[in-house]
Order: structure tokens, then sequence, then C-alpha cells
């Protein structure tokens, strides 16, 4: 299927004994934001990081564009892209210089200044590291993950530990992404953040893949169900308060 | 990937990993003035100096001849009086503490005629702990005197054992030792830098990050490699100035033989830190294991003490260290002027431990 970036089929992770990620089976469409959702233990990193080659694959397959994870793990890193939950990079070293060695890493060559001017890090091309904000350094790390033009970009809890502001920014960031025509796969456990960013959800616990559609449909479903809430229509919550006092701006 | 951009991505690390080297002042301390300073402290330490013993001198005649003695033996390189030295009790107290060798007494009638020519029996004194230095002293006097008695006494003498100096230098104490702090410093610079370096790395994420990509772990550590024999090179180079400078070095050996000694033994060392640090999740687990491998090495190699003065089955068994034919051999080319091919034994050894060292390195190495 030409519209099919990621294929996953009975994807399976055993540690002593237990299935942590048990047969699971998925699609990923080109272009769109994919979440994976579930309490903590569900297995939802266990399956990015079988995906992402970091793990081995015990049972089933994964294909990214056609070619297979487990047999072909350098090549589908050359294809993906990887944001770590702590973004750490070496210090002492200028923004230019980490983004020629992430290009380097990933066999490519990139004009640094200009790239970092496309990111809006143009201005502190020359900066060390640890001179960054937070914000900003969440921002320069998604940044070296687009170095190769990924097709799949991969973010593993983005948002844990963030400020509201730190998360906005970061939601718009992934939109950004998504907008260059890549592929994201997130998990979180926030489902604000699911219902705001993904276009589809699954929702994964005790490693299997208990629901999977956009979150609008699975809310619909919850309602057809005969399901209610007790009704309160608030025009606002306690965050739009927080935003509303503190501001959008970004924080160290 | 063509095998061009893999050699690239190398080139591209090891350029920005060794400009941030130079903006990194702790690690420049540790990489080029630590070790001058123990180069400094061994080198002083360690002087071309010769063989002098320190002698008291009491001169309690008053003859002519007995003044002339004083003088030459004041004025001989070999003896060293001590002048503070001016009656018997100060000079006992002195040889005591080991601060003086020997003590030389001219009595009262050293010099005086008897049977128309002059004679005297000069004393040397020492203490039972001194007995090889007083020996030697007694020695240095009895040639200084047959010299003098000839010209009194023409006498045949038909054994004499005459001495001939070789125009070979001997090896002075600088130079085991300048060969010594060699081998600490790539010791330092191989092993206690990886150890340190990637427990942090890791702990940051920041190789993790790097699994995600294509990168190899072959790649990664060639240019490791190539940052450590570059800067590894320069420190070295550095202290060879300076021992040349101010130890009068004497390079004897080829200096392209010796820089193709040094990276080898610099990439072997650093196949040892490579291996220890790769393995190590985090600090507690590479510190122990370091400690293991390195302070064997730091005492036993020759780093510190040279090892001729080590038990025979000790000297056998350290000759398999790895860190000990980088020192004999640094020393073999710099003091010796030993050629490669006549270092079958060291390179041999350093050849068979840089295989083991560097397949247990790729085995072991773990990006978190």
């Amino acid at each position: 299927m030409a519209d099919t970036i990621l294929s996953v089929q009975n994807l399976t992770k055993v540690y002593d004994g237990k299935k942590a990620v048990a047969g699971i089976s998925f699609e990923v469409k080109r272009g769109e934001i994919f979440g994976i959702l579930g309490p903590n233990g569900a297995g939802k990193t266990t399956t990015l990081e079988m995906i992402e080659t970091l793990r081995e694959i015990d049972g089933g397959t994964a294909t990214i564009d056609g070619v297979d994870v487990a047999k072909h793990p350098y090549e589908i890193r050359g294809m993906i892209g990887v944001q770590p939950q702590t973004p750490g990079f070496q210090d002492k070293t200028k923004l230019t210089e980490l983004i020629q060695l992430f290009a380097a890493s990933y066999g490519t060559k990139v004009d640094p200044k200009k790239f970092l001017e496309e990111m809006n890090l143009g201005d502190k091309a020359n900066s060390y590291i640890e001179s960054l904000s937070g914000g900003q350094k969440q921002r320069f790390s998604i940044v070296t993950a687009l170095v190769h033009d990924p097709k799949v970009f991969f973010l593993d809890e983005p948002t844990t530990g963030l400020d509201p502001q730190a998360r906005r920014n970061l939601w718009d960031l992934i939109k950004e992404v998504r907008d260059r025509g890549i592929s994201v796969i997130l998990t979180t456990h926030y489902m604000d953040e699911a219902e705001i960013l993904c276009d589809r959800i699954a929702i994964m616990d005790a490693g299997k893949i208990v629901k999977l559609d956009t979150p609008k449909n699975l809310i619909q479903q919850l309602l057809d169900s005969g399901f209610h809430k007790d009704q309160k229509v608030e025009q606002a919550n306690l965050e739009d308060v927080f935003i509303d006092l503190t501001g959008k701006g970004l924080r160290n | 990937m063509t095998m061009q951009q893999k050699f690239r991505t190398i080139w591209v690390f090891f350029v920005i990993n060794f400009k941030r080297l130079f903006r990194d002042k702790t690690a420049l301390f540790f990489t080029f003035a630590f070790p001058l300073i123990f180069l400094l402290v061994f080198g002083f330490a360690n002087r071309n100096s010769g063989t002098t013993f320190h002698v008291g001198l009491l001169n309690r005649s008053s003859t002519a001849i007995a003044q002339q003695t004083a003088d030459s033996i004041k004025h001989g390189k070999v003896l060293k009086v001590d002048k503070s030295i001016t009656n018997m009790s100060l000079a006992q107290q002195k040889m005591k503490r080991g601060q003086l060798d020997a003590t030389i007494v001219l009595p009262e009638n050293f010099g005086m005629t008897m049977h128309g020519i002059p004679s005297g029996q000069a004393q040397v004194i020492y203490t039972q702990n001194g007995a090889q230095a007083g020996g030697a002293v007694q020695s240095i006097l009895q040639a200084q005197f047959s010299k003098i008695n000839a010209t009194f006494v023409t006498a045949k003498t038909p054994f004499v054992a005459k001495g001939v100096q070789t125009n070979e230098k001997s090896l002075s104490s600088f130079d085991y030792a300048f060969a010594g702090v060699l081998g600490f410093t790539i010791l330092g610079s191989g092993i206690f830098g990886p150890i340190n370096i990637f427990p942090e790395l890791k702990k940051q994420g920041i190789l993790r990050r790097l699994h995600t990509t294509p990168l190899r772990v072959w790649q990664y550590f060639l240019s490791i490699m190539l940052g450590n024999a570059v800067i590894g090179l320069l420190s070295l180079g550095l202290m060879y100035l300076v021992a040349l400078k101010l130890f009068n070095l004497h390079i004897a050996g080829n200096i392209l033989e010796l820089i193709v000694f040094l990276v080898f033994s610099l990439l072997l060392i650093l196949g040892i830190g490579l291996a220890i640090g790769g393995w190590a999740k985090n600090e507690r687990q590479a510190a122990p294991l370091a400690n293991i491998v390195v302070f064997p090495m730091m005492f036993l190699s020759g780093t510190f003490f040279p090892r001729f003065g080590f038990p025979e089955w000790l000297q056998h068994v350290t000759n398999f260290f790895p860190l000990t034919p980088v020192i004999d051999g640094a020393r073999l080319i710099t003091t010796e002027g030993f050629h490669l091919t006549q270092m079958g034994s060291q390179l041999g050894i350093m050849g068979a431990w840089l295989v083991v060292v560097y397949i247990i390195a790729f085995r072991v190495f773990r990006w978190e």
C-alpha cells in the first residue's frame, strides 16, 4: 500500500517468559501523527524501541517503507529520526558542529548554518549547546533528527516533565515536522495531548492494542454505547487560566 | 553509504572533537600539563649527574703534603666534600643519618718525612651500612695516592689493572625515569580518558542518541583512535621537547620509528580503556575494573620503579603486561637507538594484546 509508511505485524517481545509486547499489529499512514497511548508498563516504549532497531524483535515483523526492520537495521536507522526523552549533547560544542556530527552520523552532509536558519535557530548557530534554554534545546534536539530527511519520526513521551508552555511549544514543533511530510509516531499518557495532536491513536494495555481509531471516533463510539458524563459546559479549564496568567512564552 | 562516506564520518567526528578539546580547560590540563609536571618531578629527582660520594674531610696534619692532598680531594669530581664537617662527632652524626657516605681523616703525622721520603696513612671511616660506599671512597683515595707515590718512588709494578672507558653511554637513571613517565602518560590518556568520558556520555544519553543513527561502532572507535593518537603524540612530543631541553635527553633512535612505535603504544592502551569504558554502564562499574587493570601495570611495568630490581620470576611475569613492552620499547628506541626490526619480542607481545583487547572492546561495547 503506497500510503502506508509503517507496517507492524504480530510484533512480539518476551522478557523472562512474559510477553511485554504480545503480537500487536498496526499500520501508520504517510504524513499522519500516530499516538500510542497506555498506562506505564503497557509496552509502548518497548514497541517503539523494537521499531527503532534498538531492541531485538522476538516475533513478528515491522517494515518501514517496505524495508524490514530486523533484516536491515542500518538502512532503517537512515530512514528514521528519534527524539529521546531527555535530549543530551556533548558540551563545549557549537550548534553548527553538532549538526555536522549528526549529518555525518547519518552519512549525509548539510550546510549547518542554512539548516539552522531554516529551523529558526540561525541566531544561535555559533553558540555552544549549553547556552540554550530548555525550550531551545528541545527544538534543537528535534532539528538534529531531521538533518537526513527521515521518513518517520519517533518521540517517546516527549512532554513528560515539561511545563505547559514548553508542552504547547513542542506540540507546534511536532506539527511542523508532520507538515514537512514526515510521519510522526509518539507515545504519551496525556489524553489531552493525544486528542490535540494525533490523527489516530492506538490504546495499549498489557502488551496488546485494545483499540485503534481516530480520537473523534473513539469518543463517538463510547458515547454511542450509552456512556455519558455529568455535563458541565465549561468554556475554559484550569490550564487555560494558567496560560492566561503566565503567557505562552517559553521558560528556561 | 559508500566507504568514502563512512570514512568522511570518522573524519568529521575527529575534527570536531579535536577542536572541542582546546575549549575544555580540565581536559587540556590532564592531557598536556599533568604529564609535564610528572616529567619535571621525576626528571629533577633523577638528573643525569654521574656517581658522587659525599664525604667529610678532617685534616689534622699541618704538613704541606697533607694540605695538597686535602686540596686535591676537595677539587675532585667524584668526592663531594661537606665543608660543614669540622670534627669527628659531627661527622659521625651525619654518617648515621646517611647524609655522608664516609669521612676521610688525615692524621697528625700525615706527610711527615721518614726514611727520607714523606709518608702517611689516611683513614676512611664509614658506618656498617655504608661499607660499599666506604670501600669505593677508599679505592678512589688509593688511586690518588698511587699517583703521588709514583713521584717519590719509581717502582716497577708488574701487575696493573687499567680501566678503559667505552664510547657508549650507559643508561642513566633519567633514561629509565623518562620512559616510565612516558608510559604513565600513555596509560593516562588511553585508560583514564575513556573510563571517565564513556559513563558520562551514557548517562546523558548521548551515545544512545548516536545509536539511533546508522553510525557503526567501528566508525566511532576509529574516530576516537585517531583523536587519541594525534593528541597523545602532541602530548608525548611536548614531553620529549622538555626532556631534550632540560634533562639532556639524547634521542639515539630514528624519529619516524619512534613515532610509529608511540602511536602503536597509544592505540594498544586505548583499546583497554575502550573495552572498560565501552562496557561499563556507569562510573561505579568502570572505576573498580579500571583500578584492577591499571594498578598492576602502574607499579610493575616500570613506570615508577625500574623492573631490573624485581625478583626474576616477577620480571618474567611482568614481561607480558601490555605496558611493559611499551615502556621498554620507548626506552630502547629513544636511548639505545634500537630499530623496530630488532624489537620482535616487544612488538609481538604488543600485537597480541592489541588483537585481544580490541576484540573484547568490540564485543562488550554498549551504547547505553
